[in-house]
């Protein structure tokens, strides 16, 4: 790019106006050169007129190697350049060369590219340009030049051997050429892609098993945390203080905080009771507050009310406070065991463990 | 009990402002409406009134008990004292009435422009009352103050231009909204309008954020509730549903029957017109059913939930101290015990010691047979009755199976008023109530 800048105004008229001069068959010549190995190709299909001399010219690069070491790709460039500046003066001595380097280019793009190609094609850029607005056949963009392309940077060694075989005959019948190449050359790939697709599908393959087997642990790890072997809680075994502490009709509610529970003594169908209740409205779950002046037991969701022996008797709560176990344990003290839970509407309430006769 | 001194010197400075705002928003319409030169009487009425409300700034400023303007302590405890949930549903349902069938008067911007100072100063004398100004300046309540603003505005907006379409469909005009398609081009117009909109609402939202703090508590805790324990405010309705029905109908199965009686509403609608336009008399029906459905069941409801329940979820009038120890006598008892006991003087039927589940569960039909009666008769007896007499018209249009749906969601969202009524006059709990499955209606 920067190098079709830098050429000038006159230099691109003098181009022109040789190219004007010169005639059609300098055209092919200069491009090819530019476009690489498939315009060489195509060109010489294009242009009987240069075929013979690309012809001719083939084996001479050819003949010097299968791959044409940097010095020779840098000649070749020069001397494209050469051409590219007087395409005038002889279309068979220029031509030669050019298509000839693209002739053996597709075996010495991949070895040479990174200094001589891109010298060559950054020269060459300059007169395509030129060629171009002197109105000859436009840049090497065309759709004949797709098929042999995906060909030229996967040139390797096996595929040179076959170019080499090839050429004698690409010369007399150039068309079917690019074909042979490109097929040759896809196969020489599967075969190298091939061992890594097996090997990398095999990869994936464990991959996959390995990630599902890690999932499926880690699921399992996960359903795991539903069974915790430590709960964050006080033990559900708790001891009170004795029985003396909790006076008749009295609802003691210090143990709310940390037990969540109310102990209360209290007359219950003639009989004076302790009973442990659990501090979980049976409506929808909230703490309610002991109302030591009305005497009930008030949940500040939705207005549930429940007496001092937990029977629900206002708000929505559908069933009355629960129960959890209480006994005298050995040492005298009043025990809770919060993991039973005595429900009235069951009847459970009637059950010994749900109370202690005082 | 709670001396004013101190919170009047606190609260003169916003009163102070609130009066001089309402003062220039009335200046402004007044000099918009001279400007107009077509109503000079309103124009000099509403200077007049910004007048008033400048002499009400400088007193609010004062700061000082006797000069604060206020409501009289009589009318705040006759407020308090008439004040319950029955008369604030009853009320509510009065006034959307009257809204209803006068809003011929109220879409008249005049009429409408009086309504809104009148809410706003007796907002503002309200305000000057502690127990008032704790409710609704609490930071988060005053979203539900704004919407209740903002929903009014936007009802007004639509009822007026329903109004005005059904008097031109009267005369055979196509309506407004067939004159003038709205269209708006998005660039630049709409693009601008939303990037101005942005700046406005972010801007906003940041002075509100600044001069509301959220309204942070201590560590949740699982053994202590705060009292009075709310829901977030959109959440309010729901909660006081809560308290009339048993949490797995109010809390889930009334819920989704909202939102699938709402998927619902298109398929159930018959009436091809009022498509596209505001119109009330061309749907009287569906605009009735959804405006009380929305209003009386949802909106009032936050409303009522926010502003109007206190501690332990009583019920506490707009000027009433919000006191722990209120006590309000709610003893309220199940159909079943009302039907054997208080009715045919007997016990409860209940299932003899030890006998097996079959007969409990007969005893419990037997107990409960008061209220699945009254529970079928609603559901089952009343939506074929409906069709053959109010709904005879609607039942021949929609067919069977639609009929069917739209009876049952109606009578459905009816349960909600009714036993809300229920349970304030009879002090019903349940219809029926089998707490021994946790089945309970």
């Amino acid at each position: 790019m920067a190098e079709r800048k830098k050429m000038s105004v006159s230099e691109i008229l003098a181009a022109a106006r040789a190219q004007a001069g010169g005639g059609e068959a300098a055209a092919p010549a200069v491009e090819p050169a530019g476009g690489g190995a498939a315009d060489a190709v195509d060109s010489a299909a294009d242009t009987p007129v240069v075929e013979k001399p690309a012809a001719k010219a083939a084996p001479k690069p050819t003949a010097g190697g299968a791959r044409p070491s940097v010095a020779d790709i840098m000649a070749m460039a020069r001397a494209n350049k050469a051409a590219a500046d007087a395409p005038a003066q002889s279309p068979t001595k220029s031509a030669p060369k050019p298509t000839a380097k693209p002739a053996e280019k597709p075996a010495a793009a991949k070895a040479a590219k990174p200094v001589a190609a891109k010298a060559a094609v950054a020269r060459d850029t300059a007169s395509i340009l030129a060629a171009a607005r002197a109105g000859a056949k436009p840049g090497p963009v065309s759709k004949a030049d797709a098929p042999p392309r995906p060909a030229k940077p996967a040139a390797v060694k096996p595929a040179v051997a076959a170019d080499h075989a090839a050429k004698p005959a690409a010369a007399k019948a150039v068309p079917p050429r690019p074909a042979k190449p490109a097929a040759k050359k896809s196969d020489s790939e599967e075969d190298r892609r091939g061992f890594l697709e097996i090997a990398l599908g095999s990869f994936m393959a464990l991959g996959f098993t390995a990630l599902s087997v890690t999932g499926g642990l880690f699921s399992l790890g996960l359903a795991r945390f539903f069974f915790p072997n430590v709960l964050a809680e006080p033990p559900s075994r708790f001891k009170v203080g004795f029985k003396e502490g909790f006076p008749a009709g009295k609802v003691e509610t210090k143990f709310v905080a940390q037990y969540g529970v109310w102990v209360v003594n209290s007359d219950v169908a003639g009989e004076q009771q302790i009973y442990a209740l659990k501090t979980v409205c049976t409506h929808l779950g909230c703490t309610p507050n002991w109302l030591e002046a009305e005497q009930k037991f008030k949940c500040p969701c939705h207005g549930s009310g429940f007496y001092k022996d937990g029977v629900n008797f206002e708000g929505p709560a559908p069933r009355p406070l629960e129960r959890y176990a209480i006994r005298i344990s050995d040492d005298g003290q009043l025990e809770v065991d919060k993991s039973k839970t005595f429900q009235e509407e069951l009847g459970q309430w009637a059950e010994s463990e749900s109370y202690v006769t005082v | 009990m709670h001396s004013n001194g101190l919170f009047l010197k606190d609260v003169a400075g916003f009163l102070g402002s609130y009066y001089t705002g309402l003062a220039i928003m009335n200046a402004v319409a007044a000099l918009i409406l001279w400007r107009k030169k077509g109503q000079p009487g309103w124009a000099v009425t509403w200077a007049v009134f910004a007048g008033v409300m400048m002499i009400l700034a400088s007193l609010a400023l004062s700061g000082s008990e006797s000069l604060v303007p206020s409501l009289p302590l009589s009318a705040r405890t006759l407020v308090n004292t008439l004040s319950g949930p029955m008369l604030y549903t009853l009320g509510t349902t009065a006034l959307f009435t009257v809204l209803f069938v006068f809003r011929r008067f109220f879409v008249q911007p005049m009429a409408a422009w009086t309504v809104f100072n009148v809410a706003l100063v007796l907002m503002g004398l309200s305000m000057a009352d502690e127990n008032f100004a704790a409710i609704v300046m609490k930071p988060d309540n005053v979203p539900i103050v704004g919407l209740v603003f903002l929903l009014a505005f936007f009802t007004w907006v639509a009822t007026k231009q329903a109004v005005v379409n059904d008097d031109r469909i009267r005369q055979g005009l196509p309506p407004m909204e067939k004159l003038d398609d709205e269209k708006v081009l998005v660039w630049p117009d709409l693009v601008y309008t939303e990037l101005i909109c942005m700046v406005a609402v972010s801007a906003f939202l940041l002075v509100w954020a600044i001069f509301l703090p959220a309204p942070l508590e201590e560590p949740a805790s699982s053994v202590k509730t705060p009292n009075p324990s709310k829901a977030p405010w959109y959440f309010l309705g729901l909660q006081e549903m809560l308290v009339y029905f048993d949490p797995w109908y109010a809390g889930v199965v009334l819920p989704s029957l909202v939102v699938f009686g709402l998927m619902a509403m298109p398929y159930l609608d018959f009436n091809k017109k009022g498509n596209g336009y505001y119109s009330i008399e061309e749907r009287k029906f569906s605009y009735l059913v959804y405006q009380f459905g929305f209003f009386e069941l949802w909106i009032t409801l936050i409303i009522l939930g926010t502003f109007l329940r206190g501690p332990n979820w009583n019920f506490y009038g707009p000027f009433e101290y919000w006191t722990p120890y209120k006590v309000e006598v709610l003893n309220n008892v199940d159909l079943p015990q009302m039907f054997w006991v208080n009715l045919l003087d007997q016990p409860l039927p209940r299932a003899p010691q030890g006998a097996g589940t079959l007969t409990q569960i007969g005893y419990i039909f037997l107990r409960e047979a008061p209220g699945l009666a009254l529970l079928g008769g609603y559901l089952l007896l009343l939506p074929p009755l409906l069709a053959v007499t109010v709904f005879r018209g609607y039942f021949a249009k929609m067919g069977f199976i639609r009929y069917m749906i739209m009876a049952n969601l109606m009578l459905l969202m009816l349960s909600l008023p009714l036993k809300m009524i229920l349970r304030w006059t009879l002090n019903l709990k349940y219809l029926v109530s089998i707490p021994e499955f946790s089945l309970n209606f």
